[in-house]
């Protein structure tokens, strides 16, 4: 279990003293909030840095609020947190769904959101819904303050926008109207903790375009443009869903790994699309199934 | 049935408060204070690999590091029941992860380090990952000496290949009998290797004090059998060594025998007066402890349109791994079993023991016949319905009763087969159709069989040592193993039985070789008969001493003597009733001069089966009697199929199993609920995977997928049948191992009823399935 | 370098001096001397590291030492200083463990539950209690027990009608 590393460790208890810690010379540095992914990547030696940086000692980094219409999640805002967030249920309960699904209780109780985003792995469960929900990303750097689009945010396994020097501090996500109805389906081996094998977010808006991103099957997660556009086009009837997912396999692109099979990701993609859009749909429409019911 | 005060009544375990308290102690959690030094090993990062040169100096310069010890120190070979392993590797390496070096330090941290830094230069051979390939033509061979090996007696290799082990059984003629069938069926079935998975891993402290003493300390089911293999490979006198086992956290035969813990005693050896410690991550416990083998069963069955098997011709290839110490007597184990728990006249086994470069397989629950009954139950299910005849029905006709003559010509013991199937059928309406809750879900009903024997050398013992305390409590010392099975509850259950003192006044002891009674080890579900009997022993010889002193201090009749709510009674003296704790230790004063009679009361048990042998015929598997006797049960499944994403939702499992007479019945529920959802593991989640160089793929419990609280069935209906074991102590026989065996095919065939397509290869994933059920539609 | 990290196991002040890469598991094994935490699988996937940081069920393997400085800590040895709990009673009477390696994590995780969710139904109890592994018992005795508990300390806790 132990981690063979020499390591700084630094608690910084402001902003300004992140920041500051963070332009000192160019250290390998790590980014600390829950720590369940860094620590067991520390000790796997999947990254090798020099010194940690936790941010749970900095002021306001833990905010949950609604501001402007958008709900701000701080970078230390964790699964539970959002669980247990009275806001998240009446506003936003698609979020609720989606952290209830992440791994454990005690992940939960230290794992955050951002950090979720930050670490970036391909079955990352916040991705695909911050995606569907047009979710911006917050950092700061001692250049000042930036803003990304989620859309623009993943690059790749474990590799996302932000740049050196920077912290990611929240992220807001736009409050749909109301009327709106969301799913977040999600496909493991067991019913009990996993890693999603694929999952699938939707979030329909009454006379927007439907949003709706795929997870673990592909490098990143990923918006399904073409299927949002045809939804858009011909409504959320039978045909039309037939016709979405016979767009799947053009939307995503899965590999086999030891999870399972490009096969079955496929396969299964298509089954938790038409769930999760059916789901939606009756949620808008105020007879869907309760959030967090497992639709696969 | 008689009734008992203690034996038969469900009993709270009475290691239960240490357990929820968190102050039982398990290996990890003993300290040894500030000279306590760590190990870590160098692994190979090849399946099959000459050893061309090890390097050590690097390592040997990291700060903390004490030494580094290769195979060159430790060349002798030790093994189970077959000598084919060194403690590390020496001239070559058999599978990815075997240990070739140590590292001994000062802390974790160093060891780590330095384990990183020793520089090993290997020549790659060719390697064997599957039993067709390590049985072709011109393969290589990976045990040239293996004709050198020592042995035990009934294991029958063939060098010059990779056969470690062919068990044979031949019984009457199957050619004739085939013919005889209306309905032959043939087919293959493959079950992959699976882990084990106790959440302890393995962990050993070694100490060599300066006077030459070696106690270890182990997480293990086996400390006289570590200790007797320590013996023999370190060239100790076992009066020398000590084994200390505390509480395990899970076995299942993964912490049978002896695996990383003679890596720990052969380092102490090296740093006198040091203790050393070795502790497995969980991707070594995944890698270098036992894996349960990977088998390739091919099954032919004939039966005649009455529902009479006429014959069965079974040949299993075991993947076996690198080393088979241990694994070679579970391929014997199901070589002389792998009909199943029915009466065939016409019988071939052929178990081949098949060294391959992956992991050493070895003992897991079920010992051969979890794997086995997988193909088996599948084939007499599908024979069933090719006959048209009711699954239930067809087994009830096949089913072995006590008194049968067994495949290899010894008698079949007591045993509550039928009650077994028609009690299982019953629990889940067997025959009623049940509708399904959705219209993407298909119910299916499922039915399976099983039986499994102990499987021991034929002079296995267990011992016991009990004695009185001033106050009348009393403590029993035995080697037997708490693993979680309820051993030590089960134990002094008997003792109260026989003693009239309730359990939770008995304490009984986790083994320390130097103070506990002999136990050969703790698998084979044997302890309760075997231990218990031991157990029975002592206790009826400490009452027969309590009875003596009475007698002799009072005068009365030891006939008319007996015990009762720890007291001594009289049939023939209403008024005598003496408290036990007033002389079990102090002794009964005579009244007629003030002398004292007796003493400390002290008794020892010993058991062996006296009827056991395992001499039998090479060729034909006949003569001798190797097993002690066989459980027998059988248990019925509901599940649901969700057709478009191929998952399963099982909804109700019963399971009853002959337990002779139950000791304690919540401890026989909690085997039941257990066993059911670790077989369901192996045939709904799990699965070793390994590239094609032979490294495992998932040795993290993230891709290696345990069920959880979320994956249990809505429904386990714990059934116990009693036909009395009549050599077992108050008639039990044990029943730990067996509640897993039924599972895999018993979904296997309820999945057919409920979609209709039969799947012969394990696991059946939620993938599996809807893979099979889409190449069905296409 | 070594920093200077002040927190309460079980009510008790503890001043320690940690390197940063030591895990909160390994300290509280081996200089805090409480052992009911144990090591499983050592990334986050078993649960038998739990403890209650601050009454919140955390995996102690993905925690660093260094950052419970000024928190308060609980283990298993913690709950039952006045006597067994409730739910430890029961799992007692219904034998709900078996080798009992995975007891201490389990009965954290439950004690959390039980007190954010006092009368939970059983597929809650079951969805709490997933992140915890254990191979011997199916579980069934384990959520039996947390279910019995909780109407027990529903019954005692009753207004009177």
């Amino acid at each position: 279990m132990t981690i063979s590393l020499d390591l700084a460790y630094h608690a910084p208890a402001s902003l300004d003293e992140t920041l500051e810690i963070l332009s000192e010379q160019a250290g390998r540095t790590v980014l600390l909030a829950g720590g369940t992914d860094v620590v067991p990547s520390l000790r796997d030696d999947l990254i090798s840095p020099n010194r940690i940086v936790d941010l749970k000692r900095v002021e306001g980094l833990g905010d949950l609020a609604v501001i402007d219409g958008a709900l701000h999640v701080g970078c230390l805002v964790t699964f539970s947190d959002l669980i247990g967030s009275p806001a998240v249920h009446a506003r936003l309960p698609v979020l609720a769904e989606m952290a209830g699904m992440v791994a454990s209780v005690g992940i939960r109780n230290r794992a955050t959101l951002v950090g979720n985003i930050c670490s970036a792995v391909p079955s990352c469960d916040a991705g695909p819904l911050l995606l569907a929900l047009g979710a911006r990303v917050h950092l700061v750097s001692r250049e000042g303050v930036r803003t990304v689009d989620v859309d623009d945010w993943f690059e790749g396994p474990r590799r996302t926008a932000i740049r050196s020097g920077e912290v990611v501090t929240h992220v807001t996500i736009p409050l749909p109207a109301s009327g709106h109805g969301a799913a977040y389906a999600r496909l493991s081996r067991t019913r009990g903790e996993d890693l999603a094998q694929a999952c699938v977010a939707v979030v329909l808006e009454p006379g927007d375009r439907p949003r709706i991103a795929f997870g673990a099957v592909a490098p990143t997660p990923v918006r399904a443009r073409r299927i949002e556009a045809l939804l858009h086009a011909q409504g959320l009837d039978a045909g039309a869903i037939d016709a979405a997912v016979g767009l799947v396999a053009e939307e995503v692109a899965p590999i086999t790994d030891v999870r399972a099979t490009r096969r079955y990701r496929l396969a299964m993609c298509e089954v938790m699309l038409r769930r999760a859009v059916t789901a939606a749909a009756g949620r808008a429409a105020g007879d869907g199934p309760v959030h967090g019911t497992p639709l696969m | 049935m008689v009734d008992h005060t203690f034996v038969g009544h469900s009993t709270p375990r009475i290691d239960g408060v240490e357990k929820i308290t968190g102050a039982a102690p398990f290996t990890d959690d003993l300290d040894f204070g500030p000279d306590l030094l760590h190990a870590e090993v160098v692994a190979s990062p090849h399946a099959h690999a000459r050893i061309l040169g090890i390097d050590t100096y690097l390592a040997e310069q990291v700060p903390g590091v004490v030494k580094v010890v290769t195979g060159k120190s430790f060349q002798s070979t030790f093994g189970l029941y077959l000598e084919d392993r060194h403690i590390f590797a020496q001239d070559r390496v058999r599978f990815v992860g075997e240990q070739v070096a140590a590292v001994i330090a000062r802390t974790r941290t160093a060891a780590k380090r330095a384990a990183r830094m020793v520089i090993v230069s290997y020549e790659v051979l060719p390697a064997v990952f599957d039993t067709d390939a390590a049985l072709a033509d011109g393969a290589v061979e990976l045990h040239p000496d293996l004709a050198d090996y020592g042995r035990v007696p009934w294991f029958h290799p063939r060098p010059g290949t990779n056969i470690a082990h062919w068990r044979k059984l031949r019984k009457g003629d199957v050619a004739a009998g085939l013919r005889d069938a209306d309905l032959v069926l043939e087919d293959t079935y493959t079950v992959p290797r699976y882990a084990h998975a106790a959440i302890e891993p393995h962990a050993v402290v070694a100490e060599l004090s300066v006077a030459g003493r070696l106690t270890v300390w182990s997480a293990s089911q086996s400390p006289y059998t570590q200790r007797n293999l320590f013996a023999e490979a370190l060239g100790l006198s076992h009066r020398d060594i000590r084994v200390v086992t505390p509480y395990v956290g899970g076995g299942f035969g993964g912490k049978a025998g002896v695996t990383m813990e003679i890596i720990g005693a052969a380092l102490a050896m090296t740093v006198r007066g040091h203790p050393v410690k070795l502790h497995w991550s969980r991707e070594q416990e995944f890698v270098n402890t036992y894996q349960r083998q990977g088998l390739r069963a091919h099954l032919t069955i004939g039966a005649r349109r009455d529902g009479t098997i006429t014959a069965l011709q079974h040949t299993l290839h075991w993947d076996a791994g690198a080393y088979v110490e241990y694994g070679a007597n579970v391929v014997n184990a199901a070589g002389i079993s792998a009909t199943g728990p029915y009466r065939i006249e016409h019988v071939q086994l052929d178990s081949l023991c098949v060294y391959t470069n992956l992991p050493p397989g070895g003992p897991y629950r079920g010992f051969g016949y979890s794997e086995f009954t997988f193909g088996l139950e599948s084939h007499i299910d599908r024979l069933a319905h090719g006959l048209g005849i009711d699954p239930v029905e067809f087994r009830r006709r096949n089913a072995v009763v006590g008194g049968d003559e067994l495949p290899y010509g010894a008698q079949m013991n007591p045993s509550g087969l039928l009650e077994a199937i028609d009690r299982a059928a019953d629990a889940i309406d067997w025959g009623i159709e049940q509708p399904a809750p959705s219209p993407t879900v298909r119910v299916g009903k499922g039915i399976a069989a099983f039986w499994k024997a102990p499987a021991m050398p034929p002079n296995a013992g267990s011992a016991a040592f009990l004695k009185f305390n001033e106050d009348g409590s009393v403590n029993i010392t035995v080697s037997g193993m708490e693993i979680g099975q309820g051993y030590l509850t089960a134990m002094a259950q008997i003792a109260a039985e026989v003693l009239s003192v309730p359990p939770d006044r008995i304490r009984v002891e986790t083994p320390d070789t130097d103070r506990n009674a002999y136990e050969w080890q703790t698998v084979a579900s044997h302890v309760t008969w075997g231990c218990g009997n031991a157990v029975l022993a002592a206790a009826n010889q400490a009452r027969d001493r309590i009875l003596d002193t009475v007698h002799r201090a009072l005068g009365h009749d030891v006939a008319s003597l007996y015990l009762v709510d720890e007291q001594v009674r009289s049939t023939t003296d209403p008024d005598l009733a003496l408290p036990l704790r007033e002389f079990v230790v102090t002794g009964l004063e005579q009244p007629s001069d003030g002398t004292f009679k007796g003493g400390p009361v002290v008794a020892s048990g010993s058991f062996m089966p006296e009827f056991t042998s395992t001499r039998s015929d090479p060729e034909t598997g006949q003569g001798g009697k190797p097993n002690v006797h066989y459980t027998v049960g059988a248990a019925g499944l509901v599940l649901e199929v969700d057709v478009e994403t191929g998952r399963i939702a099982v909804r109700t499992v019963a399971l009853a199993v002959d337990a002779g007479t139950a000791i304690n019945p919540v401890a026989i529920e909690g085997q039941i609920a257990g066993g059911v959802l670790q077989g369901l593991g192996t045939v709904l989640y799990e699965e070793l995977r390994f590239d094609d160089g032979g490294r495992l793929l998932n040795p993290t419990l993230t891709d290696y997928k345990l069920p959880t609280a979320s994956d249990i069935p809505d429904r386990v209906i714990p059934i116990i049948v009693e036909v009395d074991q009549p050599d077992g102590p108050f008639g039990a026989r044990g029943v730990g191992e067996h509640t897993m065996i039924p599972i895999a095919p018993l979904v296997a065939n309820a999945v057919e009823d409920a979609v209709g397509v039969r799947i012969t290869s394990m696991p059946i994933t939620a993938e599996r399935l809807y893979l099979a059920l889409t190449a069905e539609d296409g | 370098m070594g920093h200077a990290v002040a927190l309460k196991v079980n009510g008790e002040s503890w001043s320690l001096e940690v390197e940063p890469a030591e895990l909160l598991l390994e300290v509280l094994r081996s200089r805090v001397g409480i052992k009911s935490p144990k090591p499983g699988c050592e990334r986050g996937d078993c649960g038998s590291c739990t403890v209650l940081l601050d009454g919140r069920s955390v995996r102690s393997c993905l925690v660093l030492a260094v950052e419970v400085d000024g928190h308060e800590l609980t283990t298993v040895e913690g709950l039952g200083i006045d006597g067994l709990t409730e739910l430890q009673q029961r799992m007692v009477e219904l034998s709900s463990f078996q080798c009992g390696y995975c007891a201490p994590g389990i009965v954290l995780t439950a004690t959390e539950l039980l007190a954010v969710n006092p009368r939970p139904e059983r597929h809650e109890v079951q969805a709490a209690m997933s992140g915890n592994l254990c191979r011997c018992t199916g579980y069934a005795p384990i959520i039996d027990a947390v279910l019995t508990a909780a109407a027990t300390a529903a019954a005692t806790t009753a207004p009177e009608v």
